[in-house]
């Protein structure tokens, strides 16, 4: 551990969050993101090591639809590139990685990719088996449904709790001008909504919407040079469980707690009690409530703060959801935050997930010190 | 359970149908709808100056934007071509025929295109084209508003005036 370099996040832009943007392809909504990543940071392209981005080709409709990006990220002259068809949280980690080896010290982190275009909901399904789960229509909603019953079975909440869950992160997010869905609402509102699939109502399901978000990566003296107040990456790890739904209890987030645990271990800490707040992409109240526990939140006691952002369930740019959790937690050590500054807090947590019901995750430790060595 | 399977079933058959709208960007929008006018459309390179067609938001090249659009001509140079000889997906082309890289007069890339009206074994590089529209009244606002690209009869461009157009 102590040869690990020290990596800090020192510049973070995204666009803010649509259901779809009529004007700009993808690719045209991620050039100005990438220019005012730069411009944060104060460097032109060649101050730039090493690039990774984060999208899918289902969303886009394009087979190798990614490559488009290089044309907007600075890829001339040639530099080396890292594509991820995962959220861009996780394509962070590999440049985290990258950086590692110590072959570069600078990356940028791109996610992008167009909602709107395409039908996520029927890419979801087609990541599912094909034999029997992809044609009885199972996707994203559906699955987090299975997951949720099987969930409040488990553990005896119900629908009170799940609609106090939404109506915090909304109420949280209303002061987020990134947010797609900036209306604050009452418990009593979120349940007069009709059920999606029964026990997930509509309001406790994520706005899907379109963006372009753009991470700065640098190592050690450099991150210095780059950014007056870099947040420094403490500890990181990232786990993937199985893809058969069957074999998994759905009901808790094994990946995720192996990832916490080596993260938080990396970051010399004990758990959460050390951090003041935490970013989770819990696209539904009871996935919240699973990585909670994953992560040894508790939920109950309010010495964390769970997404003071507002969280996906009030903006949720697929294929960047989880870079905004790094993003936000760079802008609030940072004190860039504004009026939804998490007042005293020096040490968060940053979690990405993808695929159905939690299946891959990876969990950040970030604070404004370097890593204890 | 010993015994194969009678009459198994080998394969299922899955149709995947995703459809997608996709947003053309404002520069493209302006491009497709100028064709229809017969007018083909760059943008300018803020940085150095070069005109991409069909028009892009910044140039790959510089990063810069590249927010103004400017019209270039319908008739340019053949900076590359080969002559195909095997079918091509979504074309119904007579085989042989010339596919060439043109740079439209006033452009600093070169656009795809299809060489008709001319003898596969004629076409080289430099040789002068222009395009051939669709009548008026047909054209859509499409790539395919321009039948294809034709011999002028011009002399060749000398190769100093196009190779880094390519």
């Amino acid at each position: 551990m102590t040869t690990l370099r020290d990596v800090a996040i020192v510049g973070y832009t995204q666009l803010p969050v649509v259901a779809r943007d009529e004007h700009r392809t993808a690719i045209e909504m991620l050039y100005p993101v990438v220019c005012e990543a730069l411009g944060q940071v104060g460097v032109d392209r060649d101050g730039i090591d090493y690039q990774v981005s984060a999208s899918t080709d289902y969303m886009d409709g394009r087979p190798f639809g990614f490559v488009q990006a290089l044309d907007v990220m600075g890829s001339w002259p040639p530099r080396q590139d890292l594509h991820l068809e995962m959220d861009g949280s996780f394509a962070a980690y590999y440049a985290w990685l990258k950086i590692q080896t110590g072959e570069v010290d600078t990356a940028i982190v791109c996610g992008h990719g167009k909602t709107s275009e395409g039908s996520p909901e029927h890419v979801f399904n087609l990541q599912l088996d094909p034999f029997y789960q992809a044609p009885l229509g199972l996707g994203p909603i559906t699955t987090a449904a299975l997951q949720a019953s099987a969930y409040l079975a488990r553990t005896g909440i119900g629908d009170d709790d799940l609609a106090a869950i939404v109506a915090r992160n909304r109420a949280a997010g209303a002061s987020n001008p990134d947010n797609q869905v900036r209306e604050q609402t009452s418990v009593e509102a979120l349940q007069q909504s009709p059920w999606a699939a029964r026990p997930l109502r509509r309001s406790y399901l994520p706005p899907v919407g379109e963006s372009a978000t753009c991470l700065v990566l640098a190592a050690e003296e450099k991150a210095g040079d780059l950014c007056d107040h870099p947040v420094w990456i403490q500890g990181v790890d990232h786990r993937s469980e199985l893809q058969t739904l069957g074999a998994r209890d759905l009901t808790r987030a094994a990946g995720a707690k192996l990832a916490a645990q080596n993260a938080y271990a990396m970051a010399g800490i004990a758990g959460p009690r050390d951090v003041r707040f935490a970013e989770l992409l819990a696209t539904t109240p009871v996935e919240e409530l699973i990585v909670c526990d994953a992560l040894g939140i508790d939920p109950a006691r309010s010495d964390v703060v769970v997404n003071p952002s507002g969280g996906p369930l009030c903006a949720h740019p697929i294929m960047s959801t989880g870079l905004v959790r790094l993003g936000e937690v760079f802008r609030q050590l940072s004190g860039h935050a504004a009026e939804r500054t998490v007042d005293g807090a020096t040490r968060a947590i940053a979690h990405g997930a993808q695929g159905h019901c939690l299946q891959q995750n990876v969990v950040w430790v970030l604070g404004t010190d370097r890593r204890a060595a | 359970m010993s015994q194969p399977p009678v009459d198994p079933v080998k394969y299922i058959e899955t149709t995947v149908r995703l459809p997608y709208h996709y947003v053309a960007g404002d520069h493209r929008a302006r491009y497709l709808r100028a064709l229809k006018d017969r007018k083909i459309l760059g943008s300018k390179c803020s940085k150095t100056g070069k005109v991409f067609v069909p028009p892009i938001n910044n140039s790959a090249e510089s990063m810069a934007p590249c927010d103004e659009l400017v019209e270039v001509a319908d008739r340019g140079v053949v900076t590359t071509f080969c002559i195909v000889n095997i079918p091509v997906v979504g074309r119904d082309v007579e085989l042989p025929y010339v596919a060439a890289s043109v740079a439209l007069d006033g452009a600093d890339i070169s656009i795809f295109a299809l060489v008709q009206e001319c003898k596969a074994d004629e076409a080289r590089m430099g040789m002068r084209v222009e395009a051939v529209w669709k009548p008026d009244g047909e054209r859509e606002g499409s790539h395919e508003d321009i039948s294809h690209f034709r011999p002028t009869g011009e002399p060749d461009a000398a190769p100093e005036t196009y190779l880094n157009r390519l």
